[in-house]
């Protein structure tokens, strides 16, 4: 969907007229391409300590194993004004009170001037967890506030993420550091102001690791993936080099066969309310493709109505689709143990079912829902070495949102940090971040993929 | 292939279906009317692609075609090819055999994987009437050709001073026999009245062959046979709600003025004209195995025959009974052996012809040369799941879409009695033709088959791959 | 009967203008109340002769593919007897626009025609063609006269075809007319075939037959004769229906045809042509709408 406003505050005469208006400049999100390089520039790691071998030294060591221009600094001091960081990484897990924070946070700041545009803040922290001292609680759950605070100063596509440890996790665990690349990389771009809490998890070997297909052999599925962001999971799975099985309706055809053959994935047409869909989509999964190790429930319907005025067939099916449907094909493909090893379900929810939508009772019910099926499912499917995890998108400029009238959706796409809407690919990445074996440690958690919406947390 | 030889000589490879795929059928000057037969067919072969994973694959040959056909589509298969998923060195041929033209390429497939000269081969066929070529009249197109080869200018001038203002009218396609100058339902009406079949019978073939159609399009049976196209989700001729009172309500179309005789076919009773495309995908066992691939049927014999319609000898439309008896007789297997009849529906009354035919003991002894009446079937098994008065009749689609529903159905129910299944399907045509085939179901217990359990596919193997003859005792008596 | 040898195949089309002219004053003579009594009552004695007539010319094999075409013969260069009576009725009109021929061309309606081919006649060889009249006898409606072609390919004994035209010239009463006889009812069989015949087929045939008879190529000239518009060429129905035998009939048989009503133009005619047991094939020919008979007739392999 074109955003003509984005382009017209970034090309020729009228970038200039907004400049001098002092409008809102979204800037033009830089997203993946091949051959690209993880970040813009040099990476700052701010939180170390000189002299001591600590996580800071364990992530900067990480990240030169990336090829990264990666930099330390003493406290203090100040930047070369002409160098710009492609990202600034502060490592806050050693911190055990909030004025141990102070040092680290005011580095971020004396190099924020130098942090190139779609520049990159990513802080790693660890999560409160019950029984923590309260001085130490205070010193973790600190950091969420400034890290979304912090976000929504940056400009010029610049993002700040934060990854969460838990429990016995370490910096240097594999789903840490595919957290990190993730966040890192373009394939966040419209990923900001969001914690993400990483566990140990199963272990994973990121030796040799192949980070452009992280997917290699593995077996996805995708439901509603005729069209919109289910057509951009199905391609972004496959270019991360995953067998795609795309299902949809069988009404959607059509579209369905044009995004296999695109991908080079079977179309499976399947209404996912079936009774038997679960049955079916293992059937085809196995029979053709000898597995099922990624599950994404992308398939989802909007009927929105003020509840006063809401019919049964407009709340059921929603409900029906967005939910029901997740819920029957989990249990069954659980039930059947019809995963291969290490699977990952991630599912579609959305911000209206974090904060809420009037008119959407029934989707934000329904993706409200979503939520709590993948905490309720992430403790399950951990038995077989697993993960689901929820992706809730903001606005995103796909058919179903270009039906907004104008002036709600330009209020829509100005409402966040980033000040535009994000495209479907932007959560085709994160959905593909939460499939791959590295985010083995990320497990029952929302991912939102909004540019950091006003709405919600 | 003398089911007598299979002891002494090798038994040659198996053709397998794996499966199909079509496009809805429209009517005419319906949702496809600005589709070319090029765009129906390539959209066919894409939906196949898509199902089966068959990107950038190299099939051994696409063999399809349109029985209206542009002269710019001369090379209509292979462009489609072109215009697909598959590889660019998928080799491909058109063939036409009037409405027998999508058999014909299953058979024709299937005899070359049997062969072992190619490995996979997709047969299909495509049909519009709606974007039906339209030709220039003759004195037109003699003039315009003369005009062409006129070398002076006085020449050419002299050519197109012969063109008439009559010669300006062009010339729409015509579905009339050119030697008899008949169209299709005026000789179906000549045989209908000669096999004395009445109006109602023939309006309970079509009334079943909605409502089959329409329950098995509720049931999901067409989920992974069609792929919508342009819109158009499900076949748009399709009439669930259609009653014998709606369906005797319509006045009679063919046969009006035959002495004797009150005529009986109707638009109701009859096949509209339509436009559609279809594709099925077959294989050697093990390509299929190779590649994942489900197994539904194979295809165990197929026999063409052609009657002397010009001269009033035989109706049209009944070489079908012919070719079935002929098939029958070299399989060594009675017309009763049959869990499901494919009896393309041109009209009601064909279907109706054939099997009074297939009765008579007078006829089958003087014309097909039997012994005895091939007899009667058992009529909850023909077209259980419609046919083509209700789904319309695309042409050189209709073999496809036949093959591909018989295939799926013998793998069911093979799947759910855990013994085969085998079904019979015959195809009149134009010309005076007819094409029968037997497919059986060939579940292998390494491939299941659609939504078959694992224990079904797995019993049914053993008696399979026996071979034919075995088969045939195990399946003739069950019913 | 005297013999008189023309040294070619005379034009059609001159004949017609004679004809046309000759048979008005003759009709005028003969037929109008008051006027005397007809001058002629006898046939001419005389056979019209034309010896060695070449059929290896381009003209002719063009002639024979349009004639082909048109009829639904199968191309190729054994002449069809339908078209050895093409090339015969020329010499047959010669000797009815004489002068002394006692009927009048135009308004004459064929309403019969017998042929017998007993040998094929292949495009290239040369033929000897002779026409005489013969039969001159009343009919309920006026009278009747046979014209009797014969084709023999030079160097043969006899004629590889013979061909006998009746012809009716109504309202022409010079012979007594023989009892009535009761024709049966016509009763349709079921069709093989139906022929679409449109407005341009008596131009067509008049082309390629040479018969520019007005009542197939022109309105004006069907009405002056009491049809509605124009009307096909017995001949053309015929020799269709000969076509559609096909190559059942052998190269050599008989072609017996009755025309019944003619075949209005634009017009739809349903038509049987089945072999029978005995191995002649019937032909019929008629409006289905109206269960009307056009023509019948056999064909018989000899």
């Amino acid at each position: 969907m074109a955003d003509s406003y984005l382009k017209a505050v970034n090309s020729g005469v009228t970038k200039t007229l907004a400049k001098k208006l002092g409008l809102p400049r979204p800037a033009v999100l830089r997203r993946w391409a091949p051959g690209q390089p993880l970040t813009t520039g040099p990476v700052l790691v701010v939180g170390g300590r000189p002299g001591v071998e600590d996580d800071a030294d364990r992530v900067a060591a990480a990240l030169l194993g990336w090829d990264l221009d990666v930099r330390q600094v003493p406290a203090g001091s100040t930047p070369d004004p002409a160098l710009r960081w492609g990202a600034i990484v502060a490592v806050m897990t050693e911190a055990q009170k909030p004025t141990d924070l102070s040092e680290t946070v005011l580095a971020i700041g004396a190099n924020l001037r130098n942090l190139a545009g779609n520049g990159r803040v990513v802080t790693i922290s660890r999560a409160t967890v019950a029984g923590d001292a309260p001085a130490l609680s205070a010193t973790r759950n600190g950091v969420d506030g400034f890290l979304r605070s912090l976000a929504k100063e940056l400009r010029g596509g610049a993002t700040g993420n934060g990854i969460q440890l838990t429990e016995a996790a370490q910096v240097g665990d594999p789903s840490v550091l595919a957290a990190l690349h993730f966040f890192l990389s373009s394939k966040s771009a419209f990923v900001d102001g969001q914690l993400l809490k990483v566990g140990d998890g199963p272990s994973w070997d990121a030796t040799d690791f192949d980070w452009t297909r992280p997917l290699a052999g593995r077996v996805a599925v995708v439901t509603g993936a005729a069209r919109g962001i289910g057509a951009d999971v199905a391609r972004t799975l496959s270019r991360d080099g995953a067998h795609v099985v795309v299902v949809d309706v069988p009404a959607a055809g059509d579209s369905l066969a044009r995004v296999a053959n695109e991908v080079g994935g079977t179309a499976l047409q399947l209404d996912v309310t079936a009774p038997d869909a679960g049955a079916r989509i293992l059937e085809h999964a196995r029979a053709r493709h000898g597995g099922l190790h990624v599950l994404v429930h992308n398939a989802g319907i909007l009927r929105d109505k003020l509840l006063a005025n809401m019919k049964p067939e407009k709340w059921d099916a929603v409900i029906a689709v967005n939910l029901d449907a997740q819920l029957r094909i989990n249990e069954y493909l659980l039930g059947a143990n019809g995963f291969s090893e290490n699977p990952h379900i991630v599912s579609l929810a959305s911000t209206s079912g974090i904060a809420g939508n009037r008119g959407q009772t029934n989707y934000g019910f329904s993706k409200a829902g979503v939520i709590g099926h993948t905490r309720a499912t992430a403790p399950l499917i951990a038995a077989v070495g697993g993960t689901a995890n929820a992706v809730a998108p903001g606005f995103i400029e796909t058919d179903m949102t270009a039906s907004i009238p104008a002036i709600a959706r330009q209020v829509a796409r100005r409402a966040s940090s980033l000040q535009q809407g994000g495209q479907p690919i932007d959560v085709a990445e994160a959905i593909a971040f939460l499939a791959s074996p590295g985010s083995t440690g990320v497990n029952g958690q929302v991912l939102r993929v909004c540019g950091q919406n006003l709405v919600g947390q | 292939m003398a089911t007598s030889k299979n002891q002494t000589t090798p038994p040659a490879a198996e053709a397998v279906i794996v499966g199909g795929n079509r496009i809805p059928f429209a009517r005419a000057g319906g949702k496809y009317s600005s589709a070319s037969n090029q765009e129906m067919f390539t959209a066919a072969l894409e939906g196949l692609v898509a199902r089966y994973g068959l990107q950038g694959e190299r099939i051994g040959e696409v063999v399809g075609g349109a029985v209206l056909k542009h002269a710019r589509d001369f090379n209509l298969v292979r462009e489609s090819v072109l215009g697909s998923s598959l590889s660019s060195q998928t080799p491909a041929y058109d063939l036409q055999q009037a409405c027998a033209t999508g058999l014909e390429a299953v058979v024709t497939i299937s005899n070359k994987i049997k062969l072992g000269q190619v490995e996979s081969g997709i047969a299909g066929g495509t049909d519009t009437v709606s974007d039906a070529p339209i030709a220039v009249s003759e004195g037109l197109r003699r003039a315009l050709l003369a005009a062409g080869h006129a070398k002076t200018l006085g020449a050419r001038l002299k050519a197109f001073a012969a063109i008439r203002p009559a010669d300006i009218a062009p010339l729409t396609p015509s579905t009339d026999e050119p030697r008899t100058g008949m169209s299709m339902g005026e000789h179906q009406a000549v045989t209908t009245a000669t096999w004395g079949i009445t109006r109602e019978a023939q309006d309970e073939i079509a009334l079943a062959s909605h409502q089959h159609l329409a329950a098995a399009w509720d049931s999901g049976f067409f989920d992974d046979l069609v792929t919508p196209f342009r819109g158009l989700t499900r076949d748009q001729n399709l009439r669930g709600d259609s009653t014998m009172e709606k369906l005797a309500g319509l006045k009679p179309v063919f046969g009006k003025n035959l002495e004797g005789t009150e005529p009986t076919m109707t638009a109701g009773n009859s096949t509209p004209l339509t436009d559609g495309a279809s594709a099925v995908l077959l294989a050697s066992r093990e390509w299929a195995a190779e590649r994942n691939l489900p197994v539904l049927a194979k295809v165990v014999d197929a026999e063409t025959a052609a009657v002397d319609y010009v001269h009033g000898h035989e109706g049209l439309l009944m070489a079908p009974a012919h070719a079935v008896a002929r098939l029958l007789t070299r399989q060594e297997l009675t017309l009763q052996d049959f869990d499901f009849y494919e009896i393309h529906e041109a009209f009601a009354s064909t279907v109706l012809t054939t099997l009074a035919a297939w009765e008579d003991a007078d006829y089958c002894r003087t014309e097909l040369g039997l012994d005895a009446p091939l007899g009667s079937i058992d009529r909850e098994r023909l077209n259980v799941n419609g046919s083509s008065v209700a789904a319309g009749h695309p042409f050189a689609a209709t073999g496809g879409r036949i093959v591909a529903t018989a295939a799926k159905l013998v793998a069911e129910r093979a799947a759910e009695t855990g013994r085969p299944a085998r079904a019979l399907i015959s195809v009149c045509a134009a010309g005076g033709l007819g094409v029968a085939a037997i497919i059986e179901s060939a579940a292998d217990g390494s491939v299941s088959t659609g939504s078959t359990s694992a224990t079904g596919s797995t019993s049914a193997t053993g008696s399979v791959s026996t071979g034919s003859t075995s088969a045939t005792s195990t399946t003739g008596t069950e019913a | 009967m005297t013999v008189e040898e023309l040294g070619q195949i005379p034009p059609l089309g001159g004949s017609f203008v004679r004809g046309a002219s000759g048979s008005g004053v003759a009709a005028a003579r003969r037929v109008l109340p008051g006027s005397d009594a007809p001058q002629t009552t006898t046939l001419p004695d005389t056979t019209l002769r034309v010896a060695e007539v070449s059929t290896s010319g381009d003209d002719v094999a063009r002639r024979l593919a349009e004639y082909e075409r048109l009829v639904g013969e199968r191309p190729s260069e054994t002449m069809p007897a339908g078209f050895l009576h093409v090339l015969g009725f020329p010499l047959a009109t010669a000797l009815m626009v004489r002068p002394e021929f006692p009927l009048p061309l135009l308004g004459m309606v064929h309403v019969e025609n017998h042929v017998s081919l007993f040998r094929p006649v292949e495009l290239g060889e040369s033929v000897t063609v002779t026409a005489r009249a013969e039969g001159l006898r009343g009919h309920r409606r006026g009278t009747q006269v046979d014209l009797v072609t014969d084709v023999t390919v030079v160097g043969d004994d006899s004629p590889a075809y013979t061909g006998v035209s009746t012809y009716l010239a109504k309202g022409v009463h010079i012979a007594p007319a023989p009892e009535e006889t009761e024709r049966p009812e016509f009763v349709p069989p079921l069709p093989t075939a139906r022929w679409r015949l449109d407005a341009r087929v008596g131009k067509a045939y008049a082309t390629v037959s040479g018969d520019r008879n007005p009542i197939h190529v022109s309105v004006l000239g069907a009405k002056a004769f009491g049809f509605p518009r124009t009307i096909a060429h017995g001949m053309y129905t015929a020799a269709r229906a000969l076509a559609q035998v096909g190559p059942a009939r052998g190269d050599a048989y008989d072609w017996d045809v009755q025309f019944a009503r003619p075949v209005v133009l634009p017009g739809v005619v349903d038509v049987s042509v089945r072999p029978g047991t005995d191995g002649v094939w019937s032909i019929t020919g008629w409006n289905a709408r109206k269960r009307l008979l056009h023509l019948n007739g056999s064909v018989t392999p000899r």
